[in-house]
């Protein structure tokens, strides 16, 4: 997952999109995310993470995060395959 | 290590110029229990959804529509209208208090007969009344409000054959600036209709005239309206003695207080815009004692209050079944209650609550009901914080309307429960189940 180049992120969880001039809020839990995904962490590293140090089940956690991703490629944030690839 | 509390990780688009509460921390209100009842432990009790009535609110309400009437005219009559909400237990509550019946069919006849109601406490509206509903009428005593005048011959007709004289009032429609003005039913004020109605009526031996109604329409937002009812009502009352040298005993100005519920569309939440039972009564109460009737002969004056009166006291426990993201990036919850239960979703936003604390963190979200069928919306859009499968909601003010018009379709209606004025819990509808309809059914196959 690619967040693409013309994305800013501040440190408050305001995000800035300067090819579409759309902007977003993020929650806290959804910084500390984007966060993980711009470092370029997989999937799993990012749920070992969670795991230790949030109170919460496995499952929970991938359905959020995948839910999470697409609402990122909705919004452009991050790049979206062709999703009739079926990769 | 203690663990950190987790909230799901939410990104909503910020729109530019549009002002919206998206995103900010907003204090969510939340409803964890009715009458000091948890909301959980009456869910784990009497299963989800569940309709709960508080028998407290109940009585408060009336009371404070009784005080605001009684306060301001020396004669004053509620009855309780069944179709607003005609469980046994909740109609028994409004007896107790004082109220009459208005009913509107042989079966809302038969019920208020079966809670002990004396038939002449019995106001009998609406267009359908057929000759046995309306010999049960005349065996019994009751005011029959007539609708139209082939029920008018019919009546005429029946009391002859009963050789007994029925107890009547007519229907009256009117302008009170109100529109559509509901033409549909009784006399026209304004065409001389109602005129002619009532001359006819004085004609026949065994009708008794006795009174004058209207019910200008509901959800109405402005006292003024039923001023404008009041009065002409009243000129029409102030001519029957003129001609008849005769005053009639009352004059029923129907229904039609808002609820504090919003209706769809509106710009203020209905709590901010709905007008209070004082609002009302001065508007009716200062055109009856202003106009021309005399003090000594002024009318009784009935209400039949059926929204403003219970709307407020019922509430529906609903658990979250599914949390979905739309095509468009919108949540959206899937919820166990449908629009079959809550017929008044298709005319007000309903305010729904979670029942315990929840994220400060906000995004518009789409509320759906569990049917299979696109119009199953509750809410389309709400601002609503996380909620996580299993959550308890609660959805305040169904009170009115949806336990008499609700529809059973793929599931059993559910149980419906009144918290008593000691706290304690009666189920007073019990939740259908496969031999309530099998009980109904006859197969010639098996
Ligand atoms: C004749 C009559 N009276 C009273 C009512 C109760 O009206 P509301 O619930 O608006 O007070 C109705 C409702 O339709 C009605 O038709």
């Amino acid at each position: 997952m690619i967040i693409t180049e013309e994305i800013k992120i501040s440190d408050n969880g305001f995000v800035f999109n300067s090819r579409t001039g759309d902007s977003f809020n993020l929650n806290p839990f959804g910084l500390n995310i984007i966060k993980l995904i711009a470092e370029k962490k997989e999937f799993e590293q990012i749920k070992e993470k969670v795991l230790d140090e949030y109170d919460i089940s496995d499952l929970t956690f991938e359905k959020d995060f995948y839910e999470f991703c697409a609402l990122l490629k909705h919004h452009q944030i991050i790049l979206q395959d062709n999703p009739l690839e079926f990769k | 290590m203690e663990k950190l509390i987790y909230e799901k990780p939410v990104i909503s688009k910020i729109n530019a110029g549009m002002p919206s509460k998206f995103g900010l921390p907003v204090k969510q209100k939340i409803i964890s229990e009715i009458d000091g009842l948890a909301i959980s432990d009456l869910m784990e009790k009497f299963g989800s959804p569940v309709f709960v009535f508080s028998e407290k609110t109940i009585r408060e309400t009336y009371s404070e529509a009784k005080r605001a009437f009684e306060t301001r005219y020396p004669k004053v009559q509620f009855a309780w209208s069944y179709k607003t909400n005609y469980l046994d237990a909740i109609c028994s509550i409004f007896h107790e208090e004082g109220s009459w019946a208005e009913v509107v069919s042989g079966f809302e006849f038969n019920k208020a007969l079966s809670l002990g109601v004396n038939g002449s406490q019995i106001l009998f509206n609406g267009p359908e009344k057929s000759e046995a509903d309306l010999t049960l009428a005349i065996e019994n005593n009751a005011s029959i409000h007539i609708d139209h005048f082939d029920e008018l011959y019919l009546l005429i007709e029946t009391a002859r054959k009963l050789n007994k004289k029925a107890r009547v009032s007519i229907r009256i429609n009117l302008d009170a600036g109100i529109y559509p003005i509901w033409d549909r039913f009784g006399f026209n004020y304004e065409n001389g209709e109602a005129w002619n109605a009532i001359n006819r009526i004085m004609l026949a031996d065994n009708l008794e005239l006795i009174g004058l109604h209207t019910h200008i329409g509901t959800y109405i937002m402005v006292g003024s309206a039923y001023a404008i009812a009041a009065s002409k009502l009243a000129n029409l009352y102030v001519a029957i003695h003129r001609k008849f040298d005769y005053w009639l005993k009352y004059i029923d100005l129907g229904g039609g207080f808002a609820s504090k519920n919003t209706l769809k569309g509106a710009y203020m939440p209905g709590t901010e815009t709905c007008p209070s039972f004082d609002d009302y009564a001065e508007a009716i109460t200062n055109a009856l004692i202003s106009s021309e009737i005399p003090h000594e002969n002024l009318p009784l004056l009935f209400l039949e209050t059926g929204r403003a009166m219970i709307d407020d006291a019922g509430y529906l426990l609903t658990t979250t079944l599914a949390n979905k993201r739309l095509n468009n990036g919108k949540n959206s919850l899937v919820i166990d209650a449908g629009v079959n239960l809550l017929f008044t979703s298709f005319w007000y936003n309903l305010g729904i609550f979670p029942s315990k604390e929840t994220s400060s963190f906000t995004e518009e979200t789409t509320i759906y009901g569990p049917l299979c069928m696109n119009i199953d919306v509750i809410r389309d859009t709400i601002v609503f914080p996380q909620i996580k499968v299993g959550d308890q909601l609660v959805i305040e003010r169904v009170g009115a309307y949806n336990v008499s018009q609700w529809m059973q379709f793929i599931n059993y209606r559910p149980n419906v429960v009144l918290i008593d004025l000691e706290g304690k819990t009666h189920i007073i509808r019990k939740r259908e189940n496969l031999e309530t309809f099998k009980s109904l059914e006859f197969n010639p196959k098996l």
